[in-house]
């Protein structure tokens, strides 16, 4: 068992891969800091998965090459890239106890019986797993299904992790609890961890970078606040935020969004004749109707307990704002909504690019 | 050993790990290409010489077969169509239209049969050609027989996923002491059957209500599958010889209904076996809401369920047409001119006199395997999707 | 997975329904028994009932007259002549002389047995203690009858040639047949190519498969003739001698039902979830290590349950040695169903039934031995 930390870089050199007719990741450049933790994020056939399968050598790239480390391990079998990963579906060996299953990597090696106890016991603290070395994976939850996987993966101490989406079949709760867990482990441990998910809260949280996959291209790759606040296309800016951002179709005309018989000045400049403006929830807010930058009617409210939900009826859009707690606006009410030209994004519509 | 991949260098695998290590994942190595496909091709061999063997000695005459081995056409013997024509064409009545005629036979005396109570209809004489007629049995008692069964289990494997049965263990009892005394009274008392039945079952019936409510014990669902299932552990011979009598009883031996009633029960086992699985994983939901629609239970099974379990239903269905086109045991003890499947024509030309008529047997084997190979291709389209693999691990 | 069967419309009084409404509620109110009924009275009938029936087969002297059949009650006398009369030879195989090896065996043999009975004699229930024991005294029984027999130097006879065909050819077509699964189960070319040409031998009839191997092992006209030949084997006759007949068979009945062992088995392996095969991959275990430790005992389960289901099936074989040995040499290939079928054409009725009701039994507790005590464990191992 190597110790220490041998945190590797990764990186994918214009790695492509289709199946069959179907191409599933395209011209797809990544590079990978060492004890970065990245966060590949996008919805299911974005190509994520295929690039960690890739990244891990269950996959063979159609065109392109994959370094771990200094090393190309493009042509390398898995067992040779010391990398360790996490499956979705755990893998847990049903006929092995806890500890069977832990020390799996260990046995392949043939460590002495010994060494392989101890690594045992030492990974199965870090996870608090230690009173239930003895029980088979049927016997477990969920929660403490996904940590028998966690400590498989780290007991090897390999150069980079990799993690297909290994909270997804958790409950919500139990997802938010391990989230934090797994931010400090990496923290502690420091390996290189790539991390695939289509849930934007776990990108935001537990990423040093993310990046946004959409149908094998990547979209954008930045920090999580970056691609908060600063989104370069369409796509990342409606996929990241919870609510969505709002989106309303019109037209940008010189340093004004024009739409619904509307003006809404703009900070950017341009002439596009189908652009679309984003807003986020966060950003805007309710008041008099006469002194908004625009007015609708209240669609619905909803209270989420620290902030009420608005939803507004705008034209032929729907504007979702964030409003005070106590606001007393009811269905069908008139009301008026705040834009601020600083908070309002301009996108082009057929390319989804972001206009600067 | 655990430094060893970080020293591992790509660049010089050596020939050793070149040839026994896959190149990737999902493929194999060199060596184990050579090992794999060489074992199967060994075993497809074996598999399919036999079925040469069998086709090309249909195709040869009796001096080709008695002096011994040849095996490539046109290079050892030369192929003639002896045996095919001997077999299908000739006795007098065997021509094209030999299979519509037996068919029509069959239809007419059925009708006789059924009608036989009321009118009196002269049944028609055979004009037999033996191999059509034994192919048109064949295929008759096949696919009747599997109908039957098919749909008799697939109620039955339903009933038992659904519905819960308690039956008391006290009645059971009750019925089985019953049927002894029906067959000791029938064989040591001379008491004919109808009249023994007949007062067993009223016996059964006023006993069952008397005193079953004193009975505590019961079977479940569990135990009655389990029951119904393991009849396939009854080895055939067992029964062949009462049955044999209790149908010469009724008057129906050597009769199509005989046999298709057997070879029915013979697989029912298989049916539920696999029905039942199929049914036990279907989404309850689909039926309750069909249920407080307000629809009846056979109009859930028909309209709901079966379309759901068509691929099961179509797998089982060949499967028990493949065993029923092959069976044997009771086809032999059971007929004697009219209802001769393909089977016992094989056995046939086992003849006492002349020896084993080869050339001829392989022509009526061929024809009984081709339809059998097709039905084998649809099959394993069905098992390699899985199909049937939910039930041999219940 | 049950509801109510009681489907009265609420809401609708029965007074208000028209007369084939009621009727058809009464139908589905009684669909239970309507579903259930047609299938549990063909097995009642034709299954059952015969069953009881051969049973007094057994215990009579049948014999034809002008008006049918006559029986007379001669209590177990067919089964002692199997057991201990003119029919034991054939049956059971000779028995005398014991040899010292063979009683040694034995001795082996009854003192596991009787530790396996005590074991469990605390941790079991009466009904439990009832089955051990059934299967313990058949154990003994069956152990006597080999180490006697065969053990001994002596000839077999019907009873252990079916448990030959039983045991070894289940034990042959399993190691083949998984090993051919494994095989396929590679990442080949034309995996359903072969699966569907492996699967064709199980799809001929029995019949034409005895008359097709009877064909190709006969020794001057079969394909086979100049390879012997040449291994200067041309005057063997492989049916002259009762073990290489019994080996011939064997072949010739593997050679059909291999395909069943392979397609179960096939299917089992396709479906060990992928994610643990590429879990073992990455961690770094080889092939064989997969398949050693993660495939297989995934496959355990189906593996016993499809040996169940063949064990099953090879107990009544009958065509394949009537066929190609016609029992011979002697009686010395013949299975207990061919046994007593020939009894039978010899017009003795009674032992013929006999014959048949000890291949039922020896068939349930044989199966039942193991279905419990194998199958049972493995699958309470997975569902616990």
């Amino acid at each position: 068992m190597t110790d220490g930390n041998t945190k590797a870089s990764v990186k994918f050199d214009a790695v492509q891969k289709s199946f069959g007719s179907v191409k599933v990741l395209e011209e797809f450049n990544l590079e990978v800091d060492p004890g970065e933790f990245l966060v590949l994020l996008g919805a299911s056939g974005s190509g994520k998965t295929t690039a960690l399968r890739i990244l891990s050598g269950l996959e063979t790239p159609s065109a392109g090459r994959v370094h771990i480390g200094e090393r190309d391990v493009t042509e390398v079998l898995p067992k040779y890239r010391d990398i360790s990963m996490v499956f979705q579906s755990y893998a847990l060996y049903p006929h092995k106890t806890v500890a069977e299953n832990i020390g799996f990597p260990l046995k392949v090696k043939k460590l002495p019986k010994a060494e392989m106890d101890a690594a045992i016991l030492d990974a199965a603290k870090q996870v608090q797993l230690e009173a239930l070395l003895d029980r088979y994976p049927r016997e477990l939850s969920g929660g403490q299904r996904q940590r028998v996987a966690l400590a498989r993966a780290i007991i090897r101490r390999p150069s980079v992790f990799l993690m297909d989406e290994p909270l997804s079949n958790l409950d919500a709760k139990l997802r938010g609890h391990m989230r934090a867990e797994l931010k400090h482990m990496q923290g502690t441990l420091g390996i290189t961890t790539i991390y695939v998910t289509h849930d934007q809260i776990e990108a935001m949280t537990l990423a040093h970078r993310v990046a946004v996959l959409e149908k094998g291209v990547l979209q954008q790759l930045a920090s999580p606040s970056e691609i908060y606040n600063n989104p370069a296309n369409l796509f990342v800016a409606q996929f990241i935020g919870s609510p969505a951002m709002n989106v309303i179709h019109g037209s940008l005309e010189g340093a004004s969004f024009q739409t619904n018989g509307a003006k809404v000045k703009t900070r950017v400049k341009g002439q596009i004749a189908k652009a679309v403006a984003g807003v986020r929830p966060e950003d805007c807010s309710v008041t008099d109707p006469k002194k908004g930058t625009i007015s609708g009617q209240i669609y619905t409210t909803e209270l989420i307990g620290d902030h009420t939900l608005v939803t507004v009826n705008w034209g032929n859009d729907q504007i979702v704002v964030k409003a005070h707690k106590d606001f007393d606006g009811k269905q069908g009410d008139a009301v008026g909504v705040v834009l601020p030209p600083e908070n309002l994004y301009i996108f082009d519509e057929t390319s989804g690019e972001r206009i600067r | 050993m655990s430094g060893a991949h970080t020293k591992f260098d790509l660049q010089n695998r050596g020939l050793l790990e070149k040839m026994f290590e896959p190149p990737a994942v999902g493929k194999m190595a060199p060596v184990a290409k050579i090992v794999v496909y060489s074992f199967l091709a060994i075993w497809s061999l074996f598999v399919l010489f036999p079925i040469y063997w069998v086709i090309i000695t249909s195709f040869k005459d009796a001096a080709a077969v008695n002096q011994g081995p040849s095996y490539f056409p046109f290079v050892d013997f030369q192929p003639t169509l002896d045996a095919w024509r001997i077999n299908f064409t000739a006795d007098p009545y065997c021509d094209m239209a030999a299979i519509a005629r037996q068919l029509y036979l069959l239809a007419h005396n059925s009708v006789a049969f059924v009608l036989s109570p009321v009118v009196t209809i002269p049944p028609m004489e055979p004009q037999i050609c033996k191999i059509y007629l034994a192919f048109t049995n064949s295929v008759v008692i096949s696919i009747i027989s599997t109908i039957f069964c098919v749909a008799v289990g697939s109620m039955a494997a339903y009933a038992l996923a659904r519905i819960q049965y308690r039956p008391k263990f006290g009645n059971i009892m009750i019925f089985v002491l019953l049927i002894v005394g029906v067959i000791l009274a029938t064989t040591y008392a001379g008491v004919p059957w109808w009249m023994s039945s007949a007062v067993a079952l009223a016996l059964f019936f006023f006993l069952a209500r008397a005193l079953g409510r004193h009975f505590k014990m019961s079977l479940g669902n569990g135990d009655i599958l389990f029951w119904m299932i393991s009849q396939r552990i009854l080895p055939p011979i067992v029964v062949v010889v009462p049955l044999y009598v209790m149908f010469q009883a009724v008057r129906l031996l050597d009769t199509h209904l005989a046999l298709i009633l057997l070879y029915a029960v013979a697989n029912l086992p298989i049916v539920v076996w696999l029905m039942h699985d199929f049914f036990a994983n279907l989404p309850i939901e689909l039926e309750e809401s069909a249920q407080l629609d307000g629809a009846t239970r056979f109009g859930i099974f028909w309209e709901i369920v079966m379309p759901l379990t068509r691929p099961g239903l179509a797998a089982t269905t060949l499967l028990i047409l493949v065993l029923n086109w092959n069976e044997y045991l009771f086809a032999v003890f059971l007929s004697t001119v009219k209802v001769q499947t393909m089977p016992i024509m094989v056995a046939a030309k086992n003849t006492g006199e002349k020896g084993v008529l080869w050339w001829e047997m392989c022509a009526v084997t061929v024809v009984m395997i081709i339809p059998v190979i097709i039905m084998a291709v649809l099959l394993t389209r069905f098992i390699s999707k899985g199909v049937l693999l939910g039930a041999v691990k219940g | 997975m049950s509801y109510q069967t009681n489907t009265s419309q609420p809401g609708a009084s029965p007074a208000g329904l028209s007369s084939s409404d009621r009727w058809r509620e009464w139908v589905d109110r009684h669909a239970g028994t309507f579903f259930i009924a047609p299938a549990v009275s063909l097995i009642l009938i034709f299954a059952i009932f015969p069953t009881i029936y051969s049973m007094v087969f057994a215990l009579s002297r049948v014999r034809f007259t002008g008006d049918g059949l006559k029986f007379r009650y001669v209590g177990l006398r067919n089964f002692e002549k199997q057991f201990f009369g003119s029919s034991e030879v054939h049956f059971l195989g000779r028995t005398e002389p014991f040899s010292i090896f063979g009683m040694l065996v034995f001795a082996v043999i009854v003192v596991a047995v009787l530790w396996w009975l005590y074991r469990s004699w605390k941790t079991a229930t009466w009904v439990r203690m009832l089955g051990r024991s059934i299967s313990a005294a058949m154990a003994i029984f069956l152990g006597y009858i080999l180490c006697a027999s065969l053990l001994s130097g002596n000839a077999i006879g019907t009873l252990y040639t079916t448990l030959f065909y039983v045991l070894v050819g289940c034990f042959v077509q399993f190691v083949i047949g998984t090993g051919l699964a494994f095989l396929c189960s590679q990442p080949i070319r034309g995996r359903n190519f072969f699966r569907v040409l492996f699967f064709i031998p199980l799809m001929v009839t029995p019949l034409g498969v005895g008359f097709a191997m009877r064909m190709i092992a006969d020794v001057t006209k079969g394909p086979f003739e100049p390879i012997l030949g040449v291994l200067g084997l041309q005057d063997w006759v492989w049916s002259a001698s009762p073990w290489s007949a019994r080996f011939v068979m064997m072949i010739c009945d593997s050679w059909q039902w291999i395909p069943f062992i392979f397609i179960c088995m096939l299917a089992a392996l396709e479906n060990v979830p992928r994610d643990h095969v590429e879990a073992a991959q990455v961690d770094g275990a080889s092939s064989f290590h997969i398949f050693r430790e993660v495939t297989w005992p995934q496959v355990v389960p189906v593996a016993v349950t499809v040996l169940l289901i063949r064990a099953i099936e090879a107990f009544k074989i009958m065509d394949l040695p009537n066929i190609m040995t016609g029992g011979g040499p002697g009686s010395s290939t013949e299975s207990m169903t061919l046994h007593s079928v020939y009894v039978w054409r010899a017009n003795d009725m009674g032992s013929s039934a006999a014959i048949a009701y000890l291949l039922l039994i020896l068939t349930v507790v044989v199966c039942a031995s193991f279905f419990n005590y194998v199958v049972l464990g493995q699958i309470r191992k997975t569902r616990a």
